[in-house]
């Protein structure tokens, strides 16, 4: 029906009925409500407290009592020894003196950089990335009597090893990889062979990007101008003598360092690295290009 | 090869991993978010800074640990074997009359301060043993130094006439108010006695 056609119709009902007059009109239902009286037939004796009990001697039973069975709100216990478990990232450790093991023992090649795929071959070191662990935690057992120098990129590291790492003329770096980076990283071999193109490494996330942008943690997203100050501090807190690394032969080995969007040394992202015929085979599409690089 | 995703081609480059990295060099892989997106205006280079001086601070806090002489020893107290062979003690010393990175009106005050606890030769001993490592003992060495020369920099700011002034008046105020109640209780004592008669 057409809004004209609804008026006409609402006219000639206006016509027809009768006149509007206080007999013929009422309020909304629920706009008013009868005033009790505390008096009279209705309203007085009990006062609406019922008879005896705790309704009408103001003697009630608290919120969520069940007159004595195990209440709804007791029958589930509140421990929460896990809430967010499933939130929080794990880091598992590996010491400064099995670092220097590994180095004795040649099971790692320090004159390449060090990064958590080494650690890995080697054999001495596992971790589970679909367990929440997102890393090496390189710990301080055996900082005295570490002798080693080292590029070595792991994902947590405290004052004291990054001291022990510097004083020895080496160079530490603090890098984040999500999840599906780490698998790629545990087993390279098995990412290869499964053919795919090497995506690119995301961003840390909003909690910890602060702890990878920082020069006092050495993260990879830092300014290394700043990561110069910050090992001058660290030496003269710690109390050694800062070895010059620009007159260093290995200066090209030990600032090397993969780019935030990197997971591998030397493969870029959007690559396909093809182990049977020993061939790469790289995009040549712009639209690919501008993905992997972005 | 069989299968390969439908809009890469291939692009046949001998790849060995030894040679790879000198290859990737000049032209290495950067994304958006590189260093050099994220810091234009750095060099992006690790170097070793050289120590500038603060003019306007007498001591920055800067040591040149060349001039300190430190021995390392045993640590004492319980742990067996290991506190036995593991070389924790930090034990550092200088002579202090001698120490030129010291600025010259704070050593002059350390040497007052700690006059007593130099050895024969004029050596100030700094030693620490609390923790399980020799690295952190250090640097507790190190942060007992820097906080005896801080302690030796405090110079302390004189009043102003006005605070002076303010001093002074308090200390005539209260001997005005002792005064006042000395004089009370005279008066006190005096109305309990019997009174003197003076004959006129």
């Amino acid at each position: 029906m057409g809004s004209r056609q609804i008026t006409e119709k609402s006219l000639v009902m206006l016509r027809s009925l009768p006149r509007l007059s206080l007999a013929n009109i009422r309020d909304n239902p629920g706009s008013k409500k009868n005033t009790k009286r505390g008096r009279g037939q209705h309203g007085g004796d009990k006062h609406g407290a019922g008879n005896k009990g705790s309704g009408q001697r103001q003697n009630y039973m608290r919120l969520g009592y069940e007159t004595g069975n195990n209440p709804f709100y007791l029958r589930m216990p509140h421990e929460p020894y896990y809430k967010g478990h499933h939130h929080r990232r794990e880091y598992p450790p590996i010491s400064l003196l099995e670092i220097q093991k590994l180095i004795d023992t040649d099971l790692i090649d320090i004159t390449q950089p060090i990064d958590i795929a080494s650690i890995v071959k080697s054999g001495l070191y596992n971790f589970f990335p679909d367990k929440k662990h997102f890393g090496i935690n390189l710990t301080d057992e055996g900082v005295d009597s570490f002798a080693a120098k080292i590029n070595i990129e792991v994902q947590w590291a405290s004052e004291q090893v990054i001291a022990a790492i510097e004083k020895n003329g080496g160079v530490i770096t603090t890098a984040y990889y999500d999840p599906h980076s780490l698998f790629l990283l545990k087993n390279p071999k098995k990412f290869f062979e499964s053919g795919q193109a090497i995506p690119r490494r995301m961003i840390p996330p909003a909690d910890v990007i602060e702890y990878y942008t920082s020069a006092e943690t050495r993260g990879y997203l830092a300014d290394p101008e700043k990561i110069s100050q910050e090992r001058f501090r660290l030496s003269q807190k710690y109390g050694y003598e800062l070895p010059n690394i620009e007159n260093d032969q290995c200066y090209t080995m030990l600032c090397e360092r993969k780019d935030p969007r990197q997971i591998f040394h030397g493969l870029e992202p959007g690559w396909v690295v093809n182990l049977k015929d020993k061939c790469i085979l790289k995009p040549k599409d712009d639209e690919l290009l501008q993905f992997y690089a972005s | 090869m069989a299968l390969m995703p439908f809009r890469t081609h291939v692009m046949r480059l001998v790849a060995q991993c030894g040679n790879y990295c000198t290859l990737q060099r000049s032209m290495a892989y950067k994304s958006a978010i590189s260093l050099e997106t994220l810091y234009p205006n750095s060099t992006l280079k690790l170097s070793t800074p050289s120590f500038t001086p603060n003019p306007n601070e007498k001591f920055s806090g800067f040591i040149p640990l060349n001039k300190l002489e430190i021995q390392y020893s045993a640590s004492s107290g319980p742990g067996g074997q290991h506190v036995n062979k593991v070389h924790t003690k930090v034990d550092l010393r200088f002579k202090l009359s001698e120490a030129d990175w010291i600025p010259a009106e704070i050593r002059d005050k350390m040497i007052e301060l700690h006059s007593n606890k130099l050895t024969k030769e004029g050596y100030l001993v700094i030693r620490s043993d609390a923790t399980r490592t020799q690295q952190l003992n250090l640097a507790d060495c190190l942060q007992k130094l820097r906080n005896m020369i801080r302690d030796a920099a405090v110079t302390k700011r004189e009043p102003s006439p006005e605070t002076e002034e303010m001093i002074r008046q308090r200390h005539l105020k209260a001997s005005r108010l002792r005064v006042a109640m000395k004089r009370e209780e005279a008066l006190k004592r005096a109305e309990r006695r019997a009174p003197t008669v003076v004959d006129l």
